[in-house]
């Protein structure tokens, strides 16, 4: 017998309050590792770091992403050194998955500076170059932003889909098998890089609006960046992102292995996300979010949309109503393409213990540079 | 009923197929992205329906450039006699695919049903059992429920009235459901241009797997109900391939064809 566990989800009785939940059926054989599987060691914290000059005329300065990095990670782990913050985390001996976000890319992506400036951070504390990997899922948005020029010579730079709809880049024994309108193919499955090669990930979402999702975050960047054959979710108004962005994230090893989050919000989406077609819709927070805990890092992002799409007029991402949907008009703030679900972040918190979401008990550490 | 390995043969130029022979449709896949669909699933152009429904008969096919080695495959895949009319770049892909099918190995084996079809004959019936064939929903024919099944569709019942047949799908979804994912023989998951069939004996399979996109598939992973320990892929076009991840767990067994052209044969032993 060996450790295969197989999760049946019969979720519907368990979820009071949400509308009605496909029956997932999660298949992995890797256990949850010890302290480490998310939230982890800090549940509920976030270190918000805003830099005034990190973004002139669309230009990123480099100095002040550095700047914005220490001072997020040492005030998340409360340690006086950088490298002594860093090294917390990941030892010489890692193999790190950097999990970039690029589905906007080049208009919005995880800033290369950023980027950059983590890959130091790996290097300071001994992570050999070659064990370093900045991934997404598809080639063509990948290379359409030059990490390269960021990093230094041996860092991979890798897609999982090569070319698209290849499932090789897939592990057939790690997925999420589930049916949301009578597809016949009805698996999701992990990527190898995860499975097999990582030891450890670090998220680097960005700050955006998601017409399906609601927004997209760190959640939506670990489930829907690490699975294969994710769009079918999004098929139709009435999507299932609610619910399967939480059961994804929240499957070994990738729970385990994602120990750092690093909300990339030097630019945002406020609407027309993920792929931000238009400028418009664009603007700068010069921020940073750091921290271990998804959930509570994607309820502050819920709130700096929400403000913002307020402030410009459109719709609450909560409106839930039918006269707005418009498959069409995906760049008319005042339309809405799918019925958004933000309520992810909270189902991912209350099905699948991903953090925090209760906005009253998440302590943020407000930090200028 | 015994599946026999026929291969096909080419018409010559200005030669007719002879007279009763049933003429099938050029196999491939329509992209309609004009039009709106539940699924986005392409729409595939398939003929195995036809091959069992008529099982016996002669089939002719009318094909251009690379469509005559899928055409080839097709017929023998569902044991047909075909005879395909091609143009100069369609015979020598049919030259190619038919030295191909004469190096995979002959066996004895049965086709594999999950359910049955009582077949009247009619457009509805053949509708229906298109786009079964097209999910990979594996049907028997039959000309009188057979009890060994537990899903024995017959339009115009009761259970399955010909007014829910005018909507295929719905009806095609509601058998899947009556049999359950789990039980169904074959499953095939990373694409949904691909149609596979299914033999077996007492200690042996063989897979077919018909891609009709034209263009390859990676990673295509298979799930056959039942145990077997071992499987050789004869893929076309691809010298020494071999089967991957190779997983038999509980009542199935799973591997993955790495690279799929326009057709494979995997056969697998216990």
């Amino acid at each position: 017998m060996d450790r295969r566990f197989f999760l049946q989800l019969a979720a519907a009785p368990m979820l009071a309050g949400f509308e009605e939940i496909p029956s997932y059926k999660v298949v992995s054989h890797y256990p949850a590792a010890k302290n480490s599987e998310m939230p982890g060691p800090y549940r509920g914290i976030v270190a918000r770091v805003h830099s005034k000059s990190v973004i002139h005329h669309e230009r990123v300065d480099q100095a002040s992403v550095d700047k914005m990095l220490s001072a997020g990670i040492k005030t998340l782990t409360g340690a006086k050194a950088e490298k002594e913050a860093w090294a917390s985390f990941f030892s010489p001996s890692d193999v790190v998955g950097i999990k970039v976000n690029c589905s906007g890319a080049p208009r919005i992506c995880a800033s290369p500076e950023v980027v950059g400036g983590i890959v130091r951070n790996l290097l300071s504390v001994g992570v050999q170059p070659a064990n370093i990997y900045i991934y997404e899922r598809f080639l063509d948005q990948l290379t359409s932003v030059r990490y390269k020029r960021f990093v230094p010579e041996g860092v991979q730079i890798v897609a999982i889909e090569t070319p698209r709809a290849s499932l090789l880049g897939y592990d057939p024994k790690t997925y999420v098998d589930v049916s949301f309108f009578g597809e016949d193919d009805t698996r999701s499955n992990l990527a190898r890089l995860v499975t097999e090669r990582f030891t450890k990930i670090i998220n680097v979402p960005n700050a955006k609006e998601h017409q399906a999702a609601g927004v997209t975050g760190c959640l939506k960047n670990l489930a829907y960046g690490d699975f294969s054959n994710v769009a079918r979710s999004h098929m139709r108004e009435q999507t299932n992102t609610l619910s399967f962005i939480g059961t994804l994230a929240a499957v070994e090893p990738l729970r385990s292995k994602c120990v750092l989050n690093i909300m990339d919000g030097i630019r945002a989406v406020w609407h027309g996300g993920p792929f931000s077609e238009n400028k418009k819709y664009r603007f700068h927070p010069k921020t940073m979010m750091v921290g271990t805990d998804p959930v509570a890092i994607d309820r502050l992002l819920l709130d700096l949309i929400e403000e913002k799409r307020k402030a410009e007029g459109a719709p609450s991402l909560w409106d839930r109503s039918m006269d707005k949907i418009d498959r069409r008009a995906h760049l008319d703030f005042h339309k809405n393409t799918f019925i958004r679900e933000p309520g992810h972040i909270e189902y991912a918190a209350t099905n699948f213990g991903l953090g925090e979401y209760d906005r009253n008990r998440i302590k943020v550490t407000a930090v200028e540079v | 009923m015994l599946a026999a390995l026929l291969l096909p043969s080419l018409l010559t130029a200005g030669t007719e197929p002879p007279a009763g022979a049933v003429k099938l449709n050029e196999p491939r896949v329509q992209y309609r992205a004009d039009e709106a669909s539940a699924t986005r699933s392409p729409w595939i152009d398939a003929n195995g329906w036809r091959m069992a429904r008529d099982a016996g008969k002669t089939f002719v096919y009318h094909v251009k450039g690379e469509a005559a080695a899928l055409a080839a495959a097709e017929s023998f895949t569902y044991g047909a006699g075909a005879l395909i009319s091609a143009d100069a770049p369609g015979a020598e892909a049919f030259g190619r695919m038919l030295q191909f099918l004469k190096t995979v190995p002959e066996v004895d084996l049965t086709p594999v049903a999950d359910f049955g079809v009582v077949d009247d004959g009619s457009a509805l019936d053949g509708e229906l059992l298109n786009l079964l064939t097209r999910m990979n929903l594996l049907y028997k024919i039959e000309k009188n429920a057979d009890r060994s099944f537990q899903v024995n569709v017959r339009l115009g019942t009761k259970e399955y009235p010909k007014e829910d047949a005018r909507n295929p799908s719905v009806l095609a979804h509601k058998i899947r459901a009556q049999i359950g994912d789990e039980n169904r023989s074959l499953r095939i998951y990373g694409s949904e241009v691909v149609v596979g069939r299914l033999l077996s004996g007492p200690d042996q399979a063989r897979v077919f797997l018909l891609n009709y996109s034209g263009r390859p598939v990676l990673g295509l992973r298979v799930r056959v109900r039942g145990a077997y320990s071992k499987g050789e892929l004869h893929a076309a076009g691809l010298a020494d391939a071999r089967v991957a991840d190779w997983n038999q767990d509980g009542p199935a067994t799973e591997f993955t064809v790495p690279e799929l052209r326009a057709f494979a044969v995997i056969d697998l032993g216990r």
